[in-house]
């Protein structure tokens, strides 16, 4: 393992993405829709409106009977406490239902950067260069990893913190909590979300390596949507809870995941087999 | 082989390799040995395995069958050791385009694990390129692209240099700028250089020796002389000259056909026979020009091609 060549591919591959806006302007409106503008608009107008409480009282029923059933007792119980359908609205909103957003926005933008990948260099022609270079194929899969992985995560935790302060300076007034810091969103932000990133890159990454077009590589990485969709649901039916518990649990089971799809890499590390797939 | 008096070691040394690939051979049986510090041809038409040939010797794909020796190393096993020493220029320029030329240098002087600036800048400036160093490669012309790619390709000092279809889309000016670059480099670095290629006349000037490969064989190898000496069984010479002979088919025994207007060819035995001829026609007429037509790259390919029967 060459570090210095990992660093070289990883530092080159991440200023290409900031050098074309096509690339990382949409990776920033994803962010910042999903993880700061949605939670936010949805504190503001829900606490400062009162919007649900006035407009959908025939709604109150059916709602309260879900908080009754919600399996999460310590959620049930202060969902219950609040005094109007508003204030259980938003704060089941923002503490519970943002988590699949975030798992969201880190896979697309993790997506968008790792698809391209090997296809990328394959589509600008540089992939032969690279492959008649002294370089393992362990170091290039290593540096295109990381150049994915730098700047999804750092989107990500970026959107966090902004998140984190913004509704937290609308919802404090009314909630006197200090929402999102808690072992659920910090186990969350900080052990599934980098799991969960890392094996959708280096999927991605293998995905890229076998594909012949970028196109393809889209197509294969966009299934990995299908279960956040699921969690959504999930979540949304009360069906399955995200306690700290199944978070912690998801990311060691991703982790295990990640560890057997570097095995699968290293049994792509065949100069010849790349070669042979890729270039013509 | 000798250069510069000294004699040259093998620097390529190829045995009877074959190269399967979907159930088709691409290389059947080739053999050759490449000389250190010579400039060498790998000519053949589209498809009959020049780029395949370049591919083993790097070891970024495995022969079938048969040995190869790079600087005594086996490309199958020791590809990065060969990688490391050799340069190679793709069929197509193989760079970023959102990239400047100088970040495009600099990036695979890193993966090479030889960055210096100083090589950076002495390449650019070698090549005309020191002025545009900070306008993205995108922006360049085919044949800046190719002078890049060629800098590229000796920022590590390579002993060796592997050149794929290096004139392609290249204008006139651009060919001769490129071969004059490679046989500067070839000079004052004593890099080897392998150049595939299938427009033949363009390397006349600039290779010692020639492999001429067709459906995956070598057909025939040697310098241009040796070559000359097998096939050129007779001189074809054409001649801008005012003589009018007589006789319409024959001159002092000479036999020539009217090629144009002042233009005689005349169809001689050996060269030994160019010099009497010549007087003889001075001592009538003028002359103004004098060319062996049969003796090009081109033609010998044809004799080769003609007189040998490949598959």
């Amino acid at each position: 393992m060459n570090k210095n060549i990992i660093l070289t591919i990883a530092v080159k591959d991440i200023k290409a993405v900031f050098s074309s806006k096509k690339v990382w302007v949409p990776m920033f409106i994803v962010a910042l829709m999903i993880c700061i503008a949605v939670p936010s608009c949805i504190a503001f107008f829900g606490l400062q409106f009162d919007l649900i409480g006035t407009s959908t009282q025939e709604i109150e029923k059916p709602i309260n009977a879900f908080i009754k059933d919600f399996p999460n007792e310590e959620m049930r119980n202060t969902l219950a406490a609040f005094p109007t359908l508003s204030y259980k609205f938003v704060y089941f909103f923002l503490t519970f239902m943002m988590i699949p957003f975030f798992l969201m926005v880190a896979i697309i933008n993790s997506m968008v950067t790792s698809s391209n990948s090997f296809v990328g260099e394959k589509e600008r022609n540089t992939l032969e260069s690279l492959l008649f270079a002294p370089i393992s194929i362990k170091d290039l899969f290593l540096g295109k990893v990381l150049a994915s992985l730098i700047p999804t995560l750092g989107i990500s935790f970026a959107a966090f913190i902004i998140c984190f302060i913004v509704v937290n300076l609308i919802t404090y007034p009314y909630f006197e909590i200090i929402l999102y810091f808690n072992s659920t969103w910090m186990i969350l932000m900080f052990w599934v979300i980098p799991i969960l990133v890392l094996f959708n890159i280096i999927l991605n990454v293998i995905i890229s390596a076998k594909v012949k077009t970028f196109q393809e590589a889209q197509q294969f990485g966009g299934l990995l949507v299908l279960p956040i969709v699921g969690i959504i649901i999930s979540q949304a039916s009360g069906m399955f809870f995200l306690s700290p518990l199944t978070l912690f649990l998801i990311g060691v089971v991703l982790l295990i995941a990640n560890l057997v799809l570097v095995k699968l890499v290293t049994k792509f590390n065949n100069r010849n087999a790349l070669f042979q797939s890729q270039i013509h | 082989m000798f250069k510069g008096g000294e004699i040259l070691t093998n620097i390529i040394e190829v045995d009877s390799v074959s190269k399967e690939f979907n159930n088709t051979l691409i290389l059947k049986n080739v053999s050759f040995t490449i000389k250190e510090g010579s400039i060498n041809g790998l000519l053949g038409p589209n498809g009959a395995g020049k780029t395949t040939i370049i591919r083993l010797l790097n070891g970024v794909i495995e022969a079938t069958n048969g040995i190869m020796k790079v600087m005594s190393f086996d490309p199958r096993l020791q590809g990065n050791e060969i990688r490391e020493r050799v340069g190679m220029v793709t069929e197509s320029a193989s760079l970023y385009h959102d990239m400047t030329a100088w970040e495009n240098l600099v990036f695979f002087s890193k993966v090479y694990g030889k960055f210096d600036p100083k090589r950076i800048t002495d390449l650019l400036q070698q090549f005309d390129m020191l002025a545009f160093k900070d306008q993205l490669v995108g922006s360049f012309s085919t044949g800046m692209k190719k002078r890049i790619s060629l800098a590229k390709a000796l920022l590590h000092h390579p002993k060796l240099l592997f050149l794929d279809e290096p004139t392609n889309g290249l204008d006139p000016e651009g060919i001769n700028e490129v071969i004059h670059f490679l046989r500067k480099v070839n000079k004052e670095e004593g890099v080897t250089i392998l150049i595939c290629s299938h427009v033949l006349h363009q390397l006349e000037t600039i290779c010692d020796s020639y492999l001429f490969l067709n459906k995956g064989m070598i057909v025939e190898k040697g310098t241009k002389k040796q070559l000359e000496e097998k096939y050129l069984k007779n001189v074809n010479l054409l001649i801008e000259t005012g003589l009018k002979p007589l006789n319409t088919h024959c001159y002092k025994g000479y036999t020539y056909s009217i090629k144009g207007p002042n233009q005689l060819e005349f169809k001689l035995s050996t060269k030994e026979e160019i010099t009497p001829l010549l007087s003889h026609i001075l001592n009538e007429s003028w002359v103004h020009n004098c060319e062996i037509t049969n003796r090009s790259l081109e033609a010998l390919y044809f004799h080769i091609r003609g007189g040998k029967e490949v598959e």
